[in-house]
């Protein structure tokens, strides 16, 4: 009896730390970035980083001094790196990872997971606001405006599979569309569902609250060494997670690693390939295209989503 | 030097050192939100003096001199100086070496405005075209090196000639880079007039009116943008350009857009001038005789760099060494349409803006190297910056 | 509305020639003319005759100092039209020399007068900004780098001094 309850307690903490969240999810959001940025390059027409750059740039950036700026909260200037990287590594717990059941589930987990998400965009904000710089301060200004333009829409498009299946419950939605492509019948929520997980990993082209040409490094100008590396490694998970969530809800579910790795690879191409065609957008053209566009076709979809419920029953 | 109502303003500071600049200036954007309000700029980051340092050296080493006031358009320095001293001299130089400086001139125009094509895509977040743009610059900057055996700083000129032929095998090669930069740069005309992305950061914005452009000065791609016919080869055709006419580009908009397509359209007309003068490249000699005195008088000698108009004003005093050489470049007069440009725009716009006049800082900020410890201005070897560096740095850890 | 430069040449020539003041003009060059003014006041009237006619746009500002012995510097302000240079052009003390800005005329003229007045020690009068364009802001006063007698031995100090940590 006590030995079944210390397996549960060891078998819960390797699965909070080392598989499939924690270590193994560091190291997967890792691979992933290379993945993303050797793509980008080959795609430019350049050579690209060796397999093991991210991480050795992790490792890096671990080891180098960490200079807190005069001036900022020292408590928030190391603290919120630590929470962005644990709000990440918390929402893969509600993921269906590797296509294995999510570690933890409870009715409304989708909710709290795409919260989570968010939490590290807020804690980039709250970090590039806590400092004096100014490329600090304009870039946390465009990262807040740049999350309260598309988390609207985002969070409407990954209800839209939560409505069909009639349960707010990450498992249960993935398990009814492992046998359905919803890709097919929300392609909108799809794509909205795509740009704004490109949004919250500011990446290009809605990569503008860290456009190096005009505010340096944005928010994160002031960040060097550990609390930069945590940064980076928890928009490595986010990219994970977030794959995962859109790939699982929209592409027909994950049964298996394999086809996990498929997926979720084919939509960091497709994201790849968005990167490479398009100019970044300003910050004023970002907000108009979520709520000109985003918004207005994520709720044309609803609509006709809850009409055709309505017609079928 | 800023005045308190000022600081109260929210003051981003652009420069020296700014991922946008790839050569130093510093700029201070006063914004509200994301609106600029005003903008200033402050150069001299790269001054080295050079105007003062041709007042002691001789008409030949001058050459050599002025060709490192920029790294980009080397070529045409000399050649304006080239020009100059030899119009003071009273030098006709042969008709088969006017038509190489204008070769070489016309290669460097193309490898200069790929560049700011690449550096302009950047500066919008387009990197795909920058990295494409900046790939196919290296066929021009190897045609440049096949004909000059460098890829920068040419030296091609002397006082009375070029010190380069091309034979056949060289004008084929360079015929052969030139079909695949048209094809290409085709390409980019279809890319930067068609993309709709794109044409967001461009259209309309930077808007520079005919009259202001005249107003402000501004000469070059810049001002042809805007539809002010001012080009210096067009205008008043020096060397060869009188036997190989330039065609003048212009568009009406004067917006980004317009800077970009000004710029496309100048490359195609520089292959078709390069195409003509190696089908009808006059024989003959490759230099003349230059006095090594040079007759007491003044000249001005005009030409059009890749970023516009290139003034040169010389002075003789009838020794071996100029009385005064000025030099007037194409940025300083492109700068202030910057400023003046920029209000009222966003502050994503501004990278673009600054592009979009292709300036280039080193060129702006010349005249200085003088050597405080050895007291005359010569020229250090490796070994002694070395040195000086560690004993400036043991110095100040102390 | 294209002047061709034997225009804007005859032009400027019978512009200066019937000045109010007699002007001394001069061809040292086909394509150029140079108006002697008689001091710095004729400047502003002159460009703005310039102006009216449309004859060119303000190419630069040369700088010439000629000489200590002398005592007196040159300016030269350059207006391009096609192939043609008016140049106007009159002397100044070497001495805290006075001129008037025309950059109420001429805004790009803030450039060139901000060079000539740190490199020859030249005032402009009404230029709004009289800072340093190329000089660093520590440069040591009273200190021309383009007059001949320039001694680079002031710069010394300039170095030696310690750094100020950004203030």
């Amino acid at each position: 009896m006590e030995s079944s309850i210390t397996m549960d307690i060891l078998d819960k903490i390797f699965t909070l730390l080392i598989f499939p969240g924690g270590l193994f999810l560091l190291i997967l959001g890792l691979a992933y970035e290379w993945v993303d940025r050797k793509l980008l390059a080959q795609l430019q027409n350049r050579i690209g980083p060796r397999w093991f750059q991210p991480l050795a740039d992790v490792i890096k950036l671990l080891a180098k001094e960490e200079v807190i700026p005069e001036g900022v909260n020292p408590w928030l200037f190391i603290g919120l790196p630590i929470i962005a990287l644990a709000g990440s590594l918390t929402a893969a717990l509600y993921t269906p990872l590797v296509g294995l059941p999510p570690s933890h589930s409870f009715p409304g987990d989708l909710i709290v997971t795409v919260y989570l998400l968010s939490l590290l965009t807020l804690c980039m904000g709250l970090a590039g606001s806590n400092t004096l710089d100014r490329f600090s301060l304009m870039g946390a200004t465009r990262t807040l405006t740049q999350l309260f333009s598309y988390e609207a829409p985002f969070m409407l498009s990954l209800l839209g599979p939560a409505i069909v299946v009639g349960s707010w419950r990450i498992a249960d939605i993935t398990s009814y569309t492992e046998n359905h492509w919803l890709l097919l019948s929300q392609p909108i929520g799809f794509l909205v569902a795509l740009i704004g997980l490109i949004g919250k990993l500011e990446m290009p082209p809605l990569d503008a609250p860290e456009a190096e040409t005009e505010i340096v490094a944005g928010a994160m100008t002031e960040y060097s060494g550990r609390g930069y590396a945590l940064f980076r490694l928890a928009k490595g998970a986010e990219l994970v997670v977030g794959l995962t969530l859109v790939a699982s809800f929209y592409m027909g579910g994950m049964a298996n690693p394999l086809l996990f790795l498929l997926k979720t690879l084919l939509l960091l191409l497709v994201m790849v390939g968005l990167q490479t065609l398009i100019t970044r957008l300003r910050i004023d053209q970002t907000v108009g295209l979520w709520w000109r566009y985003g918004t207005l076709l994520v709720l044309v979809q609803w609509l006709g989503m809850i009409i055709w419920k309505g017609v079928a029953s | 030097m800023e005045s308190k109502r000022q600081d109260e303003r929210f003051i981003i500071p652009i420069g020296p050192q700014h991922p946008a600049l790839k050569e130093p200036a510093h700029f201070r954007i006063t914004v509200d939100g994301e609106i600029i309000t005003n903008a200033v700029v402050r150069l001299g980051y790269a001054h080295r003096g050079i105007e003062k340092a041709t007042e002691s050296r001789n008409w030949v080493q001058n050459i050599y001199l002025v060709e490192r006031i920029c790294g980009i358009c080397s070529h045409i320095h000399a050649t304006a100086y080239c020009l100059g001293v030899e119009r003071l001299a009273g030098v006709e130089v042969p008709p088969r070496a006017q038509t190489l400086r204008v070769l070489v001139a016309e290669l460097e125009r193309i490898h200069s405005h790929l560049l700011w094509l690449g550096v302009a895509a950047h500066e919008a977040g387009f990197d795909t075209l920058f990295m494409y743009s900046w790939r196919d610059r290296e066929t021009v900057m190897d045609l440049l090196e096949n004909v000059s055996g460098n890829r920068v700083n040419y030296s091609v000129n002397l006082l009375g000639g070029v010190k380069i032929d091309i034979d056949n095998q060289i004008s084929d090669t360079i015929r052969e880079g030139l079909a695949f930069l048209e094809e290409r740069t085709l390409h980019y005309l279809d890319v930067v007039s068609n993309d709709m992305a794109f044409l967001q950061r461009t259209r309309g914005i930077g808007v520079l009116t005919r009259s202001q452009a005249d107003v402000l000065g501004c000469v070059g791609p810049v001002a042809r943008a805007s539809n002010v016919p001012r080009d210096v080869r067009v205008e008043a055709p020096y060397g060869a350009y009188q036997q190989y006419p330039v065609n003048i580009v212009l568009v009406e908009k004067g917006d980004l857009e317009a800077r970009f397509i000004v710029r496309l359209k100048e490359l195609l007309e520089s292959y078709r001038i390069i195409r003509e003068i190696l089908d009808t490249l006059p024989p003959g000699e490759l230099t003349t005789r230059m006095p090594r005195r040079i007759k007491e008088g003044e000249t001005i000698s005009r030409v059009e760099a890749p970023r516009g108009e290139l003034f040169y004003f010389i002075k003789s005093n009838g020794t071996d060494t100029p009385e005064r050489v000025k030099v007037r470049t194409p940025t300083i007069c492109n700068m202030l349409s910057v400023l003046k440009l920029a209000v009222g725009h966003q502050l994503a716009d501004l990278p673009m803006i600054l592009a979009g006049i292709d300036p280039c800082f080193s060129c702006n900020d010349r005249v200085a190297i003088i050597d405080h410890r050895r007291k005359s201005p010569e020229i250090w070897t490796w070994q002694d910056l070395r040195q000086y560096g560690i004993e400036y740095y043991n110095g100040h850890s102390r | 509305m294209i002047i061709t430069t034997e225009k804007a040449l005859s032009t400027a020539t019978e512009l200066f020639e019937n000045w109010v003041w007699k002007t001394r003009t001069e061809k040292p060059e086909p394509n150029r003319l140079d108006v002697y003014l008689r001091s710095s006041e004729d400047l502003i009237p002159m460009t703005v005759g310039l102006r009216v006619q449309r004859l060119g746009y303000l190419a630069a500002i040369t700088g010439l100092d000629l000489g200590p012995e002398t005592k007196e510097c040159e300016l030269l302000y350059h207006f391009c039209t096609a192939a043609a240079i008016v140049t106007l052009r009159f002397r100044v003390p070497r001495d805290g020399a006075i001129v008037p800005s025309l950059c109420s005329v001429i805004p790009s003229a803030e450039v060139f007068e901000r060079e000539a007045s740190e490199m020859f020690g030249i005032t402009f009068h009404g230029l709004r900004n009289p800072d340093h364009l190329y000089l660093p802001d520590d440069w040591p006063e009273k200190t021309y780098p383009l007059l001949k007698d320039f001694n680079p031995e002031v710069l010394k100090t300039l170095h030696d001094r310690e750094p100020d940590n950004g203030k």
